[in-house]
């Protein structure tokens, strides 16, 4: 009995003391696809800082860029068969967020891990940082305040940032900046705006096989010059408006944001 | 028969040991009376609202935010440390500045604000813009009239430095980077509570008494201050326009974050804690003495579309004080002075 009863403590203890562990994750034959993010202007590939200014936006006015960046997070694939990965989040910045840059093509590859085999056919993701984490204090990985995107005098992220010279800008140096932020809605407040988007691209019927043998590369686009082209007041004019910083005052260009994304093609690699 | 009483047995046994190995599974416990380097909540302050649950405190990452808070590396060219400006004789406010002076001699445009009870609060600087307590370094740091330096150039420099991966290592087990910094210097703040003045003592009833001109200056205070600088912090933490100019081109306060029109000329209602120290007074540091402050209260309160209802009731302006009135009440602030907090040898200077 004595020897009975010591086996089962000694057994718990063994249990609880390896409860402490955290995060076993049980491997279930794990493959890899990659989301290359493309950034363009219409039919030409973005190039940052170029001498002249060899882009035109929907108005006609001339511009090139000196900088692109955003936020990928959230990001789903949805397989033939229906079934979804869901690349995981750690709300402190570690895992699931993706910072774009497109002055560092390392980036602009969005590698996820651990997907069950399957032939996926659509990807979501969300462009924007749910920043109600910001309450919670400083973070990590893609958020760490120091890729300079967090917003020190009205805390928030900056997801969205694109920043170039036109001619016909009046700002300094005829530059123009539009910074996207802006995670909820304050009743009562002006500057206050919700420019998250949530966008779904499907394959166009192409599928991105995931085996043991292939790992698979989706090509999405971003066009720059759909970005600025918009409806009304999401119309970019770099004469008029050259710059906007408040999330109200991004509300219409971040409405421009989900059409700006589109799908291209797949290696199959 | 026998099984089942086995089983109770055993299940009694498997609850008791499982509750001893979930606490194993949590930091070291140690007795919060003994360790200084533990956050403890005073009787009479309402509850800290820091998030302590991501960032405890440790002795290692407190003294690595010390050693942050002295230190000019946070500045662009290596002249300005957070102690400049920020300076424990005076609650941690600045002694000297109107507008306290940053690289190359920079001026700010507001007065430093004293730095104390900071996991009480749930918006920091003067309009508010900050909402955790983490990020309030990032303004100092990237503010062009203050270090002038970016949050990615700090960290490179402290990976840089011997002295600072050995601290980063001992407190965190890490190469340094910006969350940790942030962090070392939050459990720096966070310990700065600042509630061992004589009122302390006499509200919480630990043999302090206060003289009689003090109580009446308390009793004023309740009746005429307390609806804003609120609660033993002393603040609401609420924005509001006290009448110190008619209109606000030079600075609209927390309308430059909200960008509402109704916000125009309202400021945070600092805490009074320490106050007798922290001159001088006011977003932009105009009074040297609080007289002043209370002459402005009395009689100096100018009106505009947002002045605080509080200071315009009846169509009056101000608070009506006589001269004894504001004598006593001053007496009153001064009971808030806390000698400990300002000698506390934790928060001074590390000597290495």
């Amino acid at each position: 009995m004595k020897l009975t009863r010591a086996i089962l403590l000694f057994s718990l203890v063994f249990v609880f003391i390896s409860s402490c562990k955290k995060d076993e994750l049980v491997s279930v034959a794990p493959g890899t696809l990659t989301l290359h993010f493309d950034n363009i202007v219409g039919d030409a590939n973005l190039q940052l800082n170029t001498t002249n200014t060899p882009y035109t936006n929907a108005n006609g006015e001339a511009f090139k860029v000196t900088w692109l960046t955003y936020y990928i997070s959230n990001i789903k694939v949805k397989s033939a068969d229906g079934k979804v990965f869901a690349d995981p989040v750690k709300s402190d910045g570690s895992q699931g967020y993706y910072l774009i840059d497109e002055a560092d093509s390392e980036s602009q590859d969005v590698v996820l891990k651990n997907l069950p085999a399957g032939d996926y056919t659509e990807v979501t993701f969300t462009v924007g940082v749910d920043a109600s984490q910001v309450d919670q204090g400083a973070q990590v990985g893609a958020l760490d305040p120091a890729k300079g995107l967090f917003w020190s005098w009205n805390s928030g992220y900056i997801f969205f940032a694109i920043e170039g010279v036109s001619p016909v800008s009046t700002e300094t140096d005829h530059a123009f900046q539009y910074h996207v932020g802006g995670y909820k809605e304050v009743s009562g407040s002006a500057t206050a705006a919700n420019n998250i988007k949530t966008i779904t691209l499907s394959f166009d019927g192409n599928k991105a096989a995931v085996n043991a043998v292939h790992e698979p590369e989706v090509h999405l686009l971003l066009d720059v010059k759909k970005f600025f082209n918009g409806a009304g007041a999401a119309n970019v004019s770099f004469a008029t408006n050259a710059a906007r910083h408040s999330p109200a005052a991004c509300k219409d260009i971040a409405g421009n944001i989900p059409a700006a994304f589109t799908f291209d093609h797949i290696h199959a690699n | 028969m026998r099984t089942g009483f086995t089983f109770m047995k055993a299940f009694y046994l498997w609850f008791v040991i499982s509750s001893a190995f979930c606490f194993s599974c949590s930091e070291e416990k140690v007795d919060s009376k003994v360790n200084p380097y533990t956050f403890r909540q005073p009787a009479n302050f309402p509850q800290a609202v820091y998030t302590f649950e991501n960032n405890p405190v440790s002795q290692k990452g407190f003294e690595l935010g010390r050693a942050l808070f002295y230190d000019p590396i946070l500045s662009a060219d290596s002249s300005i440390a957070c102690a400049n400006c920020h300076q424990q004789a005076v609650a941690f406010a600045d002694p000297v500045h109107r507008f306290s002076r940053g690289v190359m001699d920079r001026s700010g445009t507001r007065n430093a604000p004293a730095i104390q009870n900071m996991a009480f609060q749930r918006v920091f600087f003067w309009d508010g813009g900050v909402k955790h307590l983490d990020f309030v370094p990032i303004n100092a740091i990237t503010s062009d009239l203050e270090m002038a330096e970016k949050v990615a150039d700090v960290v490179e420099k402290l990976q840089r430095s011997p002295s600072y991966v050995n601290k980063f290592n001992e407190a965190y087990h890490e190469q340094p980077g910006s969350q940790k910094m942030l962090y070392a210097l939050s459990q720096f703040m966070n310990l700065m509570v600042s509630a061992n003045s004589r009122y302390d003592h006499y509200v919480r009833k630990e043999g302090e008494l206060l003289t009689s001109a003090e109580l009446k200056g308390s009793q004023l205070f309740t009746a005429k201050c307390s609806s804003c600088h609120a609660t033993d912090l002393f603040t609401d933490g609420s924005f509001r326009n006290n009448g110190l100019d008619p209109s606000f081109e030079k600075d609209n306060g927390r309308e430059r974050i909200t960008e509402l029109a109704e916000d125009r000329g309202k400021f945070k209602v600092p805490s009074l804690r320490n106050v007798e120290l922290t001159s001088p007074y006011m977003h932009d540091g105009r009074f040297k003495t609080l007289q002043q402050v209370l002459d402005h209260y009395a009689a100096g309160v100018n009106n505009s579309e947002t002045l605080d209802p509080s200071l315009k009731k009846d169509e009056v302006l101000g608070i009506p004080l006589t001269e004894e009135e504001k004598a006593n009440i001053i007496l009153f602030l001064k009971t808030l002075t806390d000698r400990d907090f300002i000698r506390d040898k934790r928060f001074s200077i590390p000597n290495e």
